[in-house]
């Protein structure tokens, strides 16, 4: 097996039976977190049906012209379709412009393949638009889709495809991939392992750029604090974050939604203590903190705070301003 | 590489290529224009991957060698430099082209030409002799009939199929069909059948318009899913669109009640007038064919009315065989059916205000041109 991914080694086996026996769908369905491996997956599938000298059917060189080009998602027979940011919207335009290129015969491959990535960011009129091609694409197409769940989609594209659904790895599987593909120090590859909650491409992420595991860190470390300052403090730490620099390409909205995206699973650590669960922690770093903050709150408390940042990633896709929002959290925040 | 050329042939070749250049494509090399020495001369080729563009200009080649240099960058300079000798040289290591001309000199960084999509290398010998001029009328007589809606992509094809020494374009929309059927010269091997995007087409009689009565090859590589126009110094590749067109012979009426002969540039300068009254409303002009009598010709009245604009008529005289007939027809579709016929006569024939319309050149059986009629309405 080449496909060298890390864990879903039944959708590997899957995959590449249906390559080797000639069975490919027309369309697949990758469901799953962040990170997990669905585009990994799919590029690899891209790679196993066009390499034009695979070492076994089904099984891609990955040296070839073809295959590297595919890893970095700039080949010709490979039209790759996602919102321009993450958190962006897949607008119908891009569909159609789509599906004028699946039209056409394949430029040098045996087939087109078109990704399309977080599909549940498309507009609903873009996934309407593509529903008929869905149905029936051209004999050479095969079409891939990518998303983090099954209901954020229409239930006419997911009956349209063969969905095929990953789930994340068990910790030691990321600890260990970490350790013996890209050589990470044991100690931080469990650490990154728990971070990642098992999805070992947001771990080999926090891993190649450790300012992101840096910046998360500093972002925890803020919220501890809050937790004990008054009102005063919290606001102006908000103001101070959602504050519109220039110098930075980054929006005020996106970098509060990165604060909460790496609150919430901290939250999650003290819901799961408080409520006297033993599964294991994300922030196995914060054990003791955790544990302190759980049994002074109660799994009440800390289910509410789950849900009122949950509400607060909601309202900031529905453009509400990031301030106030951040404001609102910061009311309901316990004073600790 | 190392080559000099004249910056009057660079600049004609570069605009001829750029209209392939794709600039917002996820592969950044097709923003690029490949730039290499090719027996002699120097090869400019550029791909969105549905058509490709390549034009050989005469060079004086020292070393070979290929590189991709970004098309807005290279064409706006070169287009700034005196007409004067180009002399092209590449640094391998840095993939970054000098370009020196009198007194100006510039380094362009590129991107390495392996990364730009392999280009088809044509089997020339297997291909199929044309002339230049007359495709290219043949390509301005049905590309405009082909449909724009991506919905149904076969549609926004031109249909090509070649048997025997018997060579035809069709294009369909819907609304209107168009066929246009040629001799070759030759007997053709094997028969062919393949959907050209329109684009792709029309792209090729801009290009040729320098052509004349130059020969040009047309290749269709087997199981490769494109067409190659080659022509001395240029060609033009196209992704073939995949699908079933539909079978517009059967669409085409086999016989009619009233055949209408007139003047092909009046009934255009009547359509334009029309034109100009319709556009406004419903695209409508109402074509009211009155028999003449003995020694008495027959007449056309022409006519185009909206709301706001006003109303306007003209008649044409014509000749008539059958009934009068009072039928619709889209003016827009009108109007481009008779810019592309070029015999002095037109024959319209009808049948009843709901079935479609025969346009034909007078003397020329093959070019036919089929529309449907709109609704009468009060």
């Amino acid at each position: 097996m080449t496909w060298d991914i890390l864990g879903h080694e039944w959708a590997v086996n899957l995959l590449q039976e249906h390559v080797a026996r000639d069975r490919l769908r027309h369309a697949y369905l990758l469901i799953g977190p962040r990170g997990v491996g669905r585009r990994t997956l799919a590029l690899r599938l891209a790679q196993a049906v066009n390499c034009p000298q695979p070492a076994a059917a089904g099984d891609p060189c990955r040296v070839c012209r073809a295959c590297l080009q595919i890893e970095r998602m700039q080949y010709p027979d490979l039209t790759v379709v996602q919102a321009e940011t993450e958190g962006g919207v897949l607008k119908v335009d891009q569909v159609r412009e789509l599906q004028h290129s699946l039209a056409l015969a394949p430029y040098e491959a045996r087939y087109r393949v078109a990704l399309l990535l977080r599909f549940e960011e498309a507009h609903a009129s873009a996934a309407n638009a593509l529903l008929k091609t869905l149905e029936e694409p051209p004999a050479q197409v095969i079409m891939l889709l990518t998303a983090s769940s099954q209901e954020s989609l229409l239930p006419t594209i997911v009956s349209r495809c063969e969905p095929l659904r990953l789930r994340p790895l068990a910790l030691e599987d990321v600890a260990q991939g970490l350790q013996t593909r890209w050589q990470a120090p044991e100690a931080q590859a469990t650490l990154l392992a728990h971070l990642s909650g098992g999805r070992p491409g947001y771990a080999l992420a926090l891993y190649r750029e450790p300012e992101r595991l840096q910046q998360r860190q500093e972002w925890v470390q803020a919220l501890f604090h809050l937790l004990k300052d008054g009102r005063v403090q919290r606001f102006n730490y908000i103001k101070e974050l959602t504050k519109d620099s220039n110098k930075e390409k980054e929006k005020p909205r996106d970098r509060l939604r990165q604060v909460v995206l790496a609150w919430l699973p901290v939250w999650r650590d003290v819901l799961l203590r408080a409520a006297g669960s033993a599964a294991p922690l994300i922030n196995p770093d914060l054990e003791a903190d955790v544990a302190r903050l759980a049994s002074a709150l109660g799994p009440q408390t800390a289910r509410q705070i789950v849900a009122n940042l949950d509400r607060s990633l909601e309202l900031l896709d529905k453009n509400a301003n990031p301030q106030l929002v951040g404001e609102v959290l910061m009311l309901d925040l316990p004073r600790f | 590489m190392k080559a000099s050329v004249l910056q009057e042939n660079l600049a004609h070749g570069l605009s001829m290529v750029s209209r392939a250049v794709s600039p917002r494509s996820t592969l950044p090399v097709l923003a690029n224009i490949l730039v290499a020495t090719d027996e002699g001369r120097l090869r400019l080729s550029a791909t969105n991957l549905e058509l490709g563009i390549t034009s050989w200009i005469g060079a004086k080649v020292e070393d070979e060698g290929a590189i991709t240099v970004p098309a807005r960058t290279f064409s706006d300079m070169i287009s700034t430099l005196p007409n004067d000798r180009v002399n092209l040289s590449l640094n391998v290591r840095t993939q970054t082209l000098n370009v020196r001309c009198g007194s100006s000199n510039a380094d362009i960084k590129g991107i390495d030409a392996q990364e730009f999509p392999p280009l088809p290398s044509p089997d020339l010998a297997s291909g199929i002799q044309m002339n230049v001029a007359d495709l290219k009328e043949m390509i301005q007589q049905v590309a405009f009939a082909a449909s724009s809606d991506e919905a149904r992509p076969v549609l926004t094809g031109i249909l090509l199929t070649v048997q025997g020494n018997k060579v035809v374009l069709s294009a369909a929309d819907g609304f209107r069909l168009s066929i246009r059927r040629a001799e070759l010269s030759s007997q053709v091997a094997r028969p062919i059948t393949a959907i050209i995007p329109a684009r792709a087409l029309i792209e090729l009689a801009r290009i040729s318009t320098d052509g004349g009565d130059q020969p040009l090859t047309m290749v269709l590589p087997p199981g490769r899913g494109q067409v190659i126009f080659r022509t001395k110094d240029a060609e033009l590749t196209s992704q073939l669109i995949e699908g079933t067109f539909p079978d517009l012979e059967q669409v085409i009426p086999r016989n009619s009640r009233t055949r209408t002969v007139l003047s092909t540039a009046a009934f255009l300068k009547a359509c334009k007038q029309a034109e100009i009254f319709a556009r406004e409303g419903s695209h409508i002009a109402r074509i009211n064919i009155i028999p003449g009598g003995e020694m008495q010709p027959g007449i056309v009245e022409i006519s185009g009315q909206s709301e706001e604009t006003g109303f306007n008529q003209t008649q044409v005289d014509c000749t008539v065989e059958g009934p009068g007939i009072l039928i619709a027809f889209n003016v827009r579709f009108l109007r481009e059916v008779l810019e592309v016929i070029k015999t002095p006569n037109v024959v319209i024939e009808t049948t009843a205000d709901n079935s479609p319309g025969v346009f034909k050149p007078v003397g020329d059986d093959n070019f036919t041109h089929v529309i449907m009629p709109m609704h009468l309405g009060d």
